[in-house]
């Protein structure tokens, strides 16, 4: 099967933050990484706090580009997920629904003809209408995981999105998840939950210190993980 | 005792059924199909005699035999016994016939949706096929319901992504929504709201006007006016400014997580100002027409002035905007260095107090330039000096294209830049 996405070696270090005078100091975040991604495969990236997961998140979105190294992309659309997303404060759940969802390429119109999905799926009902900072931090988590439902990008990247709101919302997020690998949505997760990829993913990757020391199935790869920790 | 039991119940199948049980631990086959072919004979009619029967046949392996008497099992038992179908499943598993299998457990799961080993077993032959990702979805739907296996498969490909490909135009719809949205928050923020758009360029006025009309006694006749005329429009290009001026970390998070232009974050916050500065300029045009200094035919080069100060604007701010990531201590070089064009501007004191040696210089600064035409149309009554206008303007418009080309060059750099 042909990749819909290939890194090749990929390599990052950023600049340390040392005074202008002095010597620059680099740190490596991603050492030479080398990974296929397959159409409709469930990815999973396992690995400790600083090992470079959501780095080389940032380097598949095309976010940051790497200091060497290829990446190969033949025109797929890919969209980053996560819980930080910016909200403004002072402006309602529905002025936030669609500047997010204009901010990650959406027409203005499409978002409004889902705001009633969006409204439903955040169970927020007359809260959507109120500005966000009365939101308490389980209700904005469960409107940036409900605006996200509404997007289908070839490749979607998650960075520790499950972890939202109460374990029944979680549960529903969850099932949403599911539903859009089986749709054939080709995910790449990363999270700190060894479950969620043992349940979730049909492929594991490890990474430490910047380098991917394994791929291959979650139970192997979830095992290896254990190992390296004790 | 179960020789006593056997001998003495005759009519009780268990008595048969666990002798054979003891054989089959004893390893004696012979007494084992002995007690088996009595029970067969005598309780045909026992769900219990097939299914051990199938059992044991499994245990040595003899899976024509277990097929057979697991088939007589499936014909007696009610509906609403699993334990005969989950073995018919087994002896499939045994037999490693994965594929017939996972036929058979499909069966225990239109029957028993309940039963987890529908499931559980399942992913099992799901997993030895090379099904990986059927095992996953078996797993789950034991936990979320046999509907998730049933759901269809397409992928909806609902919403259209506009950025593909898209020039800076095609951000514009989002530019104005940020930026209008953000007036929208501002309001939100303040008590006076709406009102400081207008008091704050007056309480300016007012402290100039005590400081240099009053304190000083520098203002001439309309001396008010002379002041407002050069006050709003410096307003409009210091907030843009410095507003401008940490755009781009503000917008990190949206940086880190999108792959937006840098520039629109810099642009965002000039339309913002802009928006803001229209209702305040039309008030000075209308203080202006009750002083009765107009309106008249030269208010049209209003147009022409306004947007050569918008191009000034864009690349000023765009500038400060995009140096600032990489050196964060300009920040303070800009406040200061606005302070000092506030001054070189003539703001309050009139150029023409200024020896014409030094017009040429003065002149050199474009805010200067264009606080005269401002004043040259709405005080003085007459036409500016267009033909410097139109120099002023394209000038700046081809030093904002080449801005954006530079932009366009660190696009990539930025997120990096936040980063470190």
């Amino acid at each position: 099967m042909k990749p819909l996405l290939s890194l090749k070696k990929i390599s990052i270090h950023y600049k340390k933050n040392t005074p202008i005078f002095k010597k620059k100091e680099y740190f490596e975040a991603l050492k030479s990484i080398t990974l296929d991604i397959f159409p409709g495969e469930t990815l999973g990236i396992i690995g400790r706090n600083g090992a470079g997961k959501s780095t080389l998140l940032r380097v598949i979105s095309g976010i940051i580009k790497p200091n060497s190294g290829k990446i190969i992309n033949d025109g797929a659309s890919i969209s980053l997920l996560s819980l930080q997303a910016g909200f403004d404060d002072n402006l309602c759940g529905r002025d936030n629904t669609v500047l997010t969802g204009m901010m990650h390429g959406f027409r203005r119109k499409e978002i409004e003809e889902q705001l009633e999905k969006i409204i439903h799926y955040s169970e927020l009902e007359e809260f959507f209408h109120e500005p966000v900072r009365t939101y308490s931090a389980g209700m904005r988590a469960r409107l940036a995981f409900s605006i996200s439902t509404i997007f289908s990008p070839d490749i979607l990247l998650i960075d520790e999105v499950l972890a939202v709101g109460d374990s029944r919302f979680r549960k529903k997020a969850e099932l949403t998840m599911i539903q859009k690998i089986r749709s054939q949505q080709t995910i790449i997760m990363v999270t700190h939950s060894q479950q969620q990829i043992l349940r979730l993913c049909d492929r594991a990757i490890l990474i430490e210190n910047g380098i991917s020391i394994a791929d291959g199935l979650p139970e192997k790869i979830i095992h290896l993980y254990n190992e390296l920790a004790d | 005792m179960l020789e006593y039991a056997r001998d003495n119940f005759p009519e009780n199948p268990n008595s048969f059924l666990h002798s054979a049980e003891l054989a089959k631990h004893q390893g004696n086959k012979e007494n084992l199909e002995l007690y088996l072919s009595i029970a067969q004979k005598h309780f045909p009619e026992l769900l219990e005699t097939w299914l051990k029967s199938a059992e044991y046949s499994m245990h040595y392996h003899d899976y024509i035999s277990a097929e057979l008497f697991n088939n007589k099992a499936r014909k007696i038992a009610t509906k609403n016994l699993v334990a005969p179908f989950i073995q018919y499943a087994e002896i499939a598993m045994l037999k490693k016939d994965w594929e017939l299998a996972l036929s058979r457990w499909e069966i225990v799961r239109k029957s028993f949706p309940k039963h987890p080993s529908g499931y559980n077993q399942a992913a099992k032959a799901a997993k030895a096929l090379g099904k990986n990702s059927f095992a996953i979805e078996l797993k789950l739907s034991q936990e979320y319901g046999p509907n998730l296996l049933s759901k269809p498969l397409v992928k909806e490909k609902t919403l259209s992504y506009a950025h593909t490909n898209g020039t800076l135009f095609s951000f514009f719809p989002l530019i104005w929504l940020k930026a209008t949205l953000n007036l929208k928050s501002e309001v939100q923020r303040n008590f006076l709201s709406y009102g400081w758009w207008v008091l704050e360029p007056l309480l300016h006025m007012g402290v100039y006007y005590l400081v240099f009309g009053f304190l000083l006694n520098r203002g001439g006749e309309n001396f008010s006016i002379f002041l407002l005329t050069g006050l709003i429009p410096w307003i409009w290009f210091n907030k843009s400014i410095n507003s401008c001026s940490t755009s781009i970390l503000e917008a990190q998070n949206t940086i880190l997580q999108t792959s937006l232009p840098t520039l629109i974050f810099p642009l965002i916050c000039i339309l913002q100002n802009t928006l803001k500065q229209g209702p305040v300029l039309l008030l000075l045009l209308g203080f202006i027409s009750l002083q009765g200094f107009g309106p008249n035919i030269y208010w049209w080069s209003l147009i022409p002035i306004f947007i050569v100060q918008l191009n000034i604007t864009i690349f000023f701010s765009c500038l400060v905007a995009a140096v600032i990531p990489f050196i964060r201590d300009f920040t303070y070089i800009v406040g200061s260095g606005l302070t000092f064009l506030m001054f070189l501007s003539g703001i309050f004191y009139d150029y023409k107090t200024i020896s014409t040696d030094w017009h040429g210089l003065f002149f050199l600064n474009p805010i200067a330039f264009l606080l005269k035409c401002y004043r040259e149309v709405l005080v003085e009554s007459s036409s500016p000096d267009l033909l410097s206008l139109s120099y002023w303007g394209f000038s700046f418009i081809i030093a904002n294209i080449i801005l954006a080309f530079i932009y366009q060059q660190l696009r990539h750099i930025y997120p990096r830049i936040i980063l470190e």
